[in-house]
C-alpha cells in the first residue's frame, strides 16, 4: 500500500538527513545574520574589545579555571538563554571576588551585566537570563578584591528554528 | 514604597539557619526593549526601555549592586548568594533607563540552630 | 502525489533521537533549573488575584461546578470535562468566562490576559496530581476525544501536516527544535506555560493556534468544539503517560 510505503521512506530519508544537517544549519546562521544585522543603533553600542578595556582599564586578564560558567551548549531560544557564573573565592574581607561582568561577543552592546559583590554575599555567585542574537561565545571577566582580572568564555549555538 | 512592577523575591532554601548561605532569587515583569526593534504592527522603532541598576540590601545596608544592558531577556530572573546574619528584611531597589524606581522586600526569618 | 512530495522533503529534514541536535543532559539541567524561576509565577500570582477578588475563589468555582470544595482540585485535575450546566465539554478558561456571564459581568475574551493567568491559577490548584481526564465518563466527552482523535490525525493545510506528522515520535528534532510527543512531554499537565519567544503566559490552545498556523494550517478558533476536542485528546495522551498537572510549565 502506498502509505505504508510512504512511512517507510520517512525512516529512510530521515536516516539520510543525519548527514545534512551541519551544512543545513550553517546556512540558516549566515541567513539569520543577514536578516537580523540591525539597521538601527542601539543606544549603548559597544564592540567587546572596548567594553572589556572599560573594565580592566588595560590591566592584564588571564583565563582561569577557578570561573566555572554555565550556559547551554545549544540554546533553545536565542531570547532567554540561561548564563550562570561560579567564582572559587573564600569571600573573606580580604579575599573576595569584587566583581563578576557578563558579556557577549557578537549583540552591538557586548555588555550584559556587572555585578558588584561583597563579603556578605558568602559566595561568588550569579545566574541571569541574557539575550542572544545569533550564535556566539558568552565571556565573564572576574575582578578580585587584589585588583587582579580572570576570565572564562563558553560558546553558544543559536539558530533559527524549524517551528515556531 | 508602592510597586509599579510585578516581582518577586524567592529565598532557597525555605528553611535556613545563621551562618548559612542562600541564594535569593528575583524575578520582575519588565520588557527590557533594547531600542533596535520594530513595533510589528506600526513599523516604528520600540524606543529603548530596560532595568539598568539594582541594589540588593539586607536590613538597609547593600550587599549587592547591579549594572545591567538592555541585552538581558525581558521578564529579567537574578540571582546571587547571602550569607543569613540573622533576622531581618531583603529590599531589592530597582531603577530603569526610563527613571522608573521600584522596591520589592522579603522578610528573612531564620530558623533556631 | 504532489502532497505526498511535499510531505516527504520536509520529514527529510527531521531528525530522530540521539543525533548531534537534540539536547545534552547538561542542558537540560540548566532549562529545569530555570524552571524554578518562571516568570509565569508572577502571572499566576496575578490570576490568583484575579481569581479571588473577581471570581469569588474556590467557594465559587466549587458551586458553579456542583462540586465539594474538598473535591475541587481533584475535579480540576480531570479537565476539559462536561459540564452539564454549560451544556457542553469546555476546558477551565470557557468556565472562568461562564462564570463572568453568570455573575452578570462582561465576557472576557478566551485569549485574554485575564482569562490565561487566572485558568493558570486555576489548573494549578491541582498541582502535583494526576493529569485524569477520564473520556469514557460520558457520552459527551466520548465524542470529543473521538472528535480530537481525528483532528490530532487528518492531514490539513498546504504541507498535508497532521499533528501526528510531528508529535508521535519521542525525541524528534526539526533544525535543532524538539518536537514532543505530546505524551511523554505532559503537554495536558504543563500548559498554561511561559513560552520565552512570546515573554507571555499562554494557554495550549493558544500555543496550538500558533503551531498550526506554522505548519501551514487554518488555526481552530479557541473554545470551538474542534479545538476543546484537541485539548481532550492531548490531554489524554497525558493522562495515559501517567503524567502529573505542573503549572506554570516552561517552553520554547
Amino acid at each position: 500500500m502506498e502509505r505504508r510505503n510512504f512511512i517507510k521512506n520517512i525512516m529512510a530519508v530521515s536516516a539520510v538527513a543525519v548527514t545534512v544537517p551541519n551544512s543545513l544549519l550553517a546556512e540558516e546562521t549566515e541567513k539569520a545574520k543577514v536578516s537580523k544585522a540591525p539597521a538601527v543603533k542601539g543606544p549603548n553600542d559597544m564592540p567587546l574589545a572596548d567594553a572589556i578595556k572599560a573594565i580592566t582599564d588595560g590591566k592584564e586578564v588571564k583565563e582561569s579555571d577557578k570561573i566555572k560558567l554555565t550556559v547551554p551548549e545549544i540554546a533553545e531560544n536565542g531570547a532567554v538563554v540561561p548564563v550562570k557564573v561560579e567564582v572559587e573565592s573564600p569571600m573573606t574581607e580580604e579575599d573576595y571576588v569584587k566583581s563578576i561582568h557578563i558579556l557577549n561577543t557578537k549583540n552591538s552592546n557586548s555588555r550584559c551585566a556587572d555585578i558588584m559583590l561583597t563579603p556578605a554575599n558568602g559566595k561568588a555567585y550569579f545566574s541571569t537570563r541574557v539575550k542572544l542574537a545569533e550564535t556566539q561565545e558568552i565571556v565573564t571577566i572576574v575582578e578580585l578584591s587584589d585588583g587582579t582580572f580572570m576570565k572564562a568564555g563558553k560558546s553558544i549555538k543559536v539558530t533559527i528554528g524549524g517551528c515556531g | 514604597m508602592a510597586e509599579k512592577r510585578k516581582s518577586m523575591i524567592k529565598i532557597k532554601p525555605k528553611k535556613y539557619k545563621v551562618g548559612d548561605i542562600v541564594k535569593v532569587d528575583f524575578i520582575v515583569i519588565h520588557p527590557m526593549d533594547t531600542g533596535m526593534a520594530k513595533d510589528k504592527k506600526t513599523g516604528k522603532i520600540i524606543p529603548a526601555h530596560y532595568i539598568n541598576d539594582i541594589t540588593f540590601s539586607f536590613d538597609g545596608k547593600p550587599f549587592t549592586k547591579m549594572k545591567i544592558w538592555e541585552s538581558v531577556s525581558q521578564n529579567p530572573y537574578f540571582s546571587v548568594n547571602m550569607k543569613v546574619t540573622g533576622k531581618g528584611k531583603i529590599t531589592v531597589d530597582y531603577t530603569d533607563n526610563l527613571g522608573e524606581k521600584n522596591s520589592k522586600s522579603k522578610k528573612v526569618k531564620p530558623k533556631k540552630a | 502525489m504532489k502532497k505526498i512530495v511535499l510531505t516527504l522533503a520536509l520529514t527529510g529534514t527531521f531528525v530522530l533521537a540521539g543525533e548531534q541536535y537534540s539536547m545534552s543532559a547538561a542542558d537540560k539541567k540548566m532549562y529545569e533549573e530555570m524552571l524554578e524561576n518562571n516568570p509565569a509565577d508572577i502571572f499566576v500570582s496575578d490570576g490568583e488575584e484575579i481569581f479571588e477578588e473577581e471570581f469569588g475563589g474556590e467557594e465559587s468555582l466549587a458551586k458553579f461546578l456542583d462540586v465539594s470544595e474538598k473535591d475541587l482540585a481533584k475535579y480540576i485535575a480531570g479537565f476539559p470535562r462536561y459540564v452539564k450546566k454549560m451544556g457542553n465539554v469546555v476546558g477551565l478558561d470557557q468556565v472562568l468566562q461562564a462564570m463572568e456571564v453568570e455573575q452578570g459581568k462582561k465576557k472576557d475574551a478566551l485569549d485574554s490576559e485575564k482569562i490565561f493567568n487566572t485558568s493558570a491559577y486555576v489548573k494549578s490548584l491541582a498541582n502535583d496530581l494526576p493529569v485524569s481526564i477520564d473520556v469514557k465518563e460520558n457520552k459527551e466527552i466520548e465524542n470529543s476525544f473521538a472528535l480530537g482523535k481525528k483532528l490530532y490525525n487528518t492531514r490539513r493545510g498546504y504541507r498535508g501536516l497532521s499533528c501526528n506528522s510531528c508529535h508521535s515520535l519521542p525525541g524528534s528534532v526539526l533544525r535543532t527544535q524538539s518536537l514532543p510527543s505530546l505524551g511523554g512531554a505532559n503537554a495536558g499537565g504543563t500548559w498554561p506555560a511561559y513560552r520565552m519567544t512570546l515573554s507571555k503566559l499562554v494557554t495550549l490552545q493558544e500555543r496550538s493556534r500558533g503551531c498550526m498556523k506554522d505548519a501551514g494550517q487554518e488555526p481552530l478558533p479557541l473554545g470551538s468544539k474542534e479545538m476543546v476536542a484537541l485539548e481532550v485528546y492531548i490531554t489524554n495522551l497525558a493522562k495515559e503517560n501517567k503524567k502529573v498537572v505542573t503549572i506554570p510549565g516552561l517552553k520554547r
